[in-house]
């Protein structure tokens, strides 16, 4: 690991603010790590309980979260913003002669996650204000008011600045939790069509979420993959080879492979979704090796913008190929019946979104931690799956990715594809200078 | 011994409706010339609950109406219909109970005096019935241990050989946690009596955050499991649930190996009837957006409890609103079985309501009243026929109010006020059910009730559960189309069948053990 990276700038600021003649701080006053680590825990259950909050609408809300952590960070300390590197942003507020860096997060997080959250029922809203409250009243404890007032407008305008970009990204309403009212078959055998027996899935999820603005990516959208071997009934061919994998070895899964196929499920609303996963891991190592604060507001913008250019890229290619899921092949060629392990999501097949946003996730956390960091996975834990240990980011996304296999809810093209597109998205990300 | 006794409120039966199509029955609301004034209130700790128990307490075989009040007071309307619907609120009841979420009517002590278990916010409490449609707090009496729990569901049975009731109270969330309350599920408990007392509960462990809980004979092995509908919302690692209540034995879940098929909804609500004539039950579940309609697999004495959701299939996903210009998702309560339009099949009310403020579902979201067809789907027709109600909908019922054989509708909106429509008809032939027993379990609860007309029988099970936060027990309503003549038998709970006896149609026949 990096050491902390402290510039003259943070240096002169923390003198300043330790020079006022201010009453002395509570000594449980929780520092701004531990501000930042309360925040997403509680946007990880707001990920899970919110309704609109599918994987590519989730990926969204890290990214911004991200960059307006990342920016409060950075403006408090110097650092270097993404204005002028992410596409859109524009310069920020400057920050006030002197600010409270747990105030700051937490004004920051408490009025971003309250806005993105918007939407949330009544129980989120209720934490989210509980949080804002009781957070607030223990970071402000002893804190002298005029640094607290500043901070906390100082939060307030950048996450101002940012949630306007936002409104301008092609993402920011999503209706009929994302599932458009109408929708024209593509009328192919290849074509996707629905697979569930749901009203609601009768057409593909956020089908033009592929329009969206990216964080990172800059050109004619980068990114695009190989195709999938060419639809065929054909038993002989490439594309029914694939069909038989999956179907093979539904009928011969271990313990262990059942397993890493419900560990990566990741499901919307009964999970913190494929990208939440990844954040978890984030907090989790965060919280274990206990990461200065500068460079956890990194690792986070980093893994939120690549998640959510990888959902961007990865759902531009989905309905481009509108490829049909397993199921339908399977069943109409080789097992009417067949029944798949996992639910098979509602939208298109190729690739695999949770392998090409696992891609680009292990690709910019070993950017940042290195090629062979270990650490444990306990992102499931409370709903009764054990915790799974993992000698690397990429080994972590190797398995996210065969679990779609296992699950029987892709081919085994959309999965390696799927994980080679999401590692070209974290180029672009890892090309951004932060600290 | 059984024998067949005849009740009054018998009424003409009504000529056949179109020839294309289901009857559409016309509801007339009559909330506010009935003196049915009442609103459901509260915040956070009321966003679910609102229940409605319907049973006769009076003795003159019209239904009473108790209300859960949240933080307005309960209340008991008694029932003074004739043609039009009218009630009087009852004042000194013993039911003027705060912080009640809902209620279910039993006679727990087998006095022939419905009794009332109330779910509250706070402790649940057993209300013994001193009949006159008064009542007194027999907790302590009884034994009953209740705890400080979010009190959200209800059901009860009677165990093979028990003289009391088994008792399952179920619960929601640990009201003390408020930045975190997901994954802190409280617990559902199940009472058990010995020697004229109710035993320390059992944790039915895992709980899951239940909206409804359902005795219920799934599989017709005569020994009722409990059905539990649980809300993904606040569990972690959750799932509908089925339970193994059998006598003398430690409850335990169905499991996988047995056949059980993980679900995970957003569980508010369980109606069941059997729709198909299979002799099993089928079971809506409420929820948000997509509803379901569990039908199962492979019906027969060995069946698993493995269920097919029919909900699309069937014209019942109740999805989204059907009327209005809000198409957002809906979210589904309280939901029952009935035959409203009396055309011989089950028809199905929805009550329908936003949880509070939650933009990505629809705020004007109707009530929904499906009519079943002979090919089993069904039609939705709340518009057509006058009870798409937009209030904030939660638990409701559907009964006879007014003696007319006319199957009236109630719904209890959260911060609104409730509300009961008059069915106006037209109506077709109907004959109602009451089972009877002497001594313990007189309601016959988990009995079925079988009606025979020509070569088709109809059944219902006896119930007490179910819903949301309420249910009714009154005589078991069955619609018969254009036919003519009808039998009827029980089943009792222990298994012994009666005799087919011939029933008087348009009228409250009561088969006595």
């Amino acid at each position: 690991m990096e050491p902390l990276h402290l510039n003259r700038r943070f240096l002169l600021l923390a003198g300043v603010a330790l020079a006022l003649p201010v009453p002395a701080l509570a000594a449980d006053r929780p520092s701004p790590e531990v501000v930042v680590l309360q925040w997403y825990r509680l946007i990880l259950e707001l990920i899970r309980h919110t309704a609109t909050y599918s994987p590519p609408v989730a990926s969204r809300a890290f990214a911004y979260l991200g960059v307006a952590l990342w920016e409060a960070v950075a403006s408090a300390r110097g650092l270097t913003s993404l204005a002028g590197q992410a596409n859109g942003l524009t310069p920020l507020p400057a920050a006030p002669g002197a600010v409270d860096e747990a105030a700051l997060v937490h004004a920051t997080l408490s009025i971003a996650t309250a806005q993105l959250f918007a939407n949330t029922g009544p129980t989120g809203q209720r934490a989210m204000t509980a949080m804002t409250d009781k957070l607030g009243a223990k970071v402000t404890d002893g804190l002298d008011a005029a640094l607290a007032a500043d901070s906390a407008a100082h939060g307030v305008a950048i996450v101002a600045h940012i949630l306007a970009w936002a409104e301008t990204d092609g993402g920011s309403t999503v209706e009929n939790m994302g599932f458009p009212r109408q929708w024209t078959p593509g009328g192919k055998p290849s074509s996707w069509v629905p697979t569930s027996a749901i009203r609601l899935q009768q057409t593909p999820l956020l089908p033009d979420w592929g329009q969206n603005r990216p964080f990172s990516l800059t050109g004619d959208l980068p990114c695009g993959l190989p195709s999938h071997p060419e639809y065929s009934e054909d038993p002989a061919s490439a594309f029914y080879a694939e069909a038989v994998e999956v179907h093979e070895i539904s009928k011969t899964l271990t313990d262990e492979q059942k397993l890493i196929a419900r560990f990566w499920s990741d499901d919307p609303m009964l999970s913190p979704t494929p990208p939440g996963h990844w954040v978890s891991i984030l907090t989790e190592i965060s919280a274990r090796d206990a990461l200065p604060l500068d460079r956890m507001a990194d690792a986070l913008v980093r893994l939120g913008m690549a998640v959510a250019d990888a959902f961007i890229v990865c759902w531009r290619v989905k309905l481009e190929y509108d490829l049909l899921r397993p199921i339908t092949y399977i069943r109409r060629l080789i097992e009417p019946k067949w029944e798949p392990l996992l639910n098979t999501p509602p939208f298109p097949e190729y690739p695999s979104g949770h392998s090409t946003q696992s891609g680009a996730a292990s690709s910019v956390l070993e950017a940042i931690f290195g090629p062979n960091f270990a650490f444990e996975d306990a992102t499931h834990e409370a709903d009764g799956l054990p915790v799974r240990s993992f000698p690397s980011f990429s080994a972590a996304a190797e398995e996210a990715g065969i679990s779609r296999l296992y699950g029987g809810i892709h081919f085994r093209a959309a999965i390696d594809n799927g994980i080679s597109q999401g590692e070209c998205v974290a180029e672009f990300v890892n090309r951004m200078k932060t600290l | 011994m059984k024998k067949l006794v005849l009740l009054a409120f018998a009424s003409p039966a009504f000529a056949e409706g179109p020839a294309e199509g289901p009857v559409i029955s016309q509801f007339v609301e009559e909330a506010e010339t009935a003196g049915f004034a009442h609103s459901f209130s509260g915040e956070w700790e009321f966003v679910v609950g609102g229940g409605a128990a319907v049973f006769d307490c009076s003795g003159d075989g019209l239904p009473e109406v108790f209300m859960a009040g949240g933080t307005n007071a309960a209340v008991l309307f008694l029932n003074e219909s004739s043609e039009t619907l009218a009630f009087r609120k009852a004042t000194g009841s013993g039911l003027e109970i705060d912080m009640v979420s809902g209620g279910y009517p039993l006679d727990i002590d087998a006095d022939g005096v419905t009794d009332l278990a109330i779910l509250r916010v706070g402790e649940a409490r057993l209300m013994r019935g001193l009949g006159d449609c008064k009542f007194t707090d027999a907790s302590a009496d009884w034994g009953f241990g209740a705890r400080d729990l979010w009190h959200t569901a209800f059901a009860a049975t009677w165990e093979k050989g028990a003289d009391w009731p088994t008792l399952a109270f179920g619960s929601y969330i640990d009201r003390a946690q408020e930045e975190f309350p997901w994954g802190n599920c409280t617990e559902n408990l199940l009472y058990r009596e010995e020697s004229g007392s109710f035993r320390t509960p059992v944790h039915l462990a895992p709980s899951f955050c239940t909206l409804s809980l359902l005795f219920t004979d799934w599989n017709r092995s005569g020994t009722p499991a409990l059905r539990v509908s649980n809300d993904r919302e606040y569990y972690k690692g959750g799932q509908e649930q089925l339970w193994h209540v059998d006598p003398g034995t430690e409850p335990r879940p169905y499991t996988e190996a047995e056949g059980w098929q993980s679900l995970r909804i957003w569980g508010m609500g369980i109606a069941s009837r059997d729709l198909n004539d299979d002799g099993y039950p089928e079971y809506f579940l409420t929820s948000m957006a997509d509803n379901k309609l569990q039908v199962l697999t492979t019906p027969g004495p060995e069946a698993k409890p493995q269920y097919a959701d029919e909900a699309f299939k069937r014209g019942v996903t109740a999805h989204q609103p059907y009327t209005g210009d809000d198409l957002r998702p809906s979210t589904a309560w309280h939901a029952q079985f009935e035959d409203v339009n009396n055309d011989g099949y089950a028809d199905l009310f929805i009550v329908k309501g936003n949880v509070w403020a939650m933009p990505d579902f629809a705020q004007a979201d109707p009530n929904n009243l499906f009519l079943g067809q002979e090919e089993g789907t069904f039609v939705e027709v709340g518009d057509k026929a006058g009870v798409a109600s937009m209030l904030q909908g939660r638990g409701g019922a559907l009964a006879d109010l007014n003696g007319d054989g006319r199957v009236d509708m109630l719904v209890v909106n959260r911060n609104g006020p409730a509300q009961v429509w008059r069915n106006a008809g037209p109506v077709g032939n109907w004959v109602a059910i009451k089972a009877l027993m002497q001594g313990a379990n007189r309601d016959a609860v988990n009995a079925w009730v079988e009606v025979r007309t020509g070569d088709r029988t109809q059944r219902q099970e006896v119930l007490v559960g179910g819903g949301q936060a309420g249910g009714v027990l009154m005589p078991l309503h069955f619609g018969l189309g254009s036919a003519e003549n009808a039998e009827a038998r029980v089943i009792w709970p222990d298994g012994v069948t009666s005799d087919w006896v011939v029933v008087t149609l348009g009228q409250i026949n009561m088969v006595e053990r």
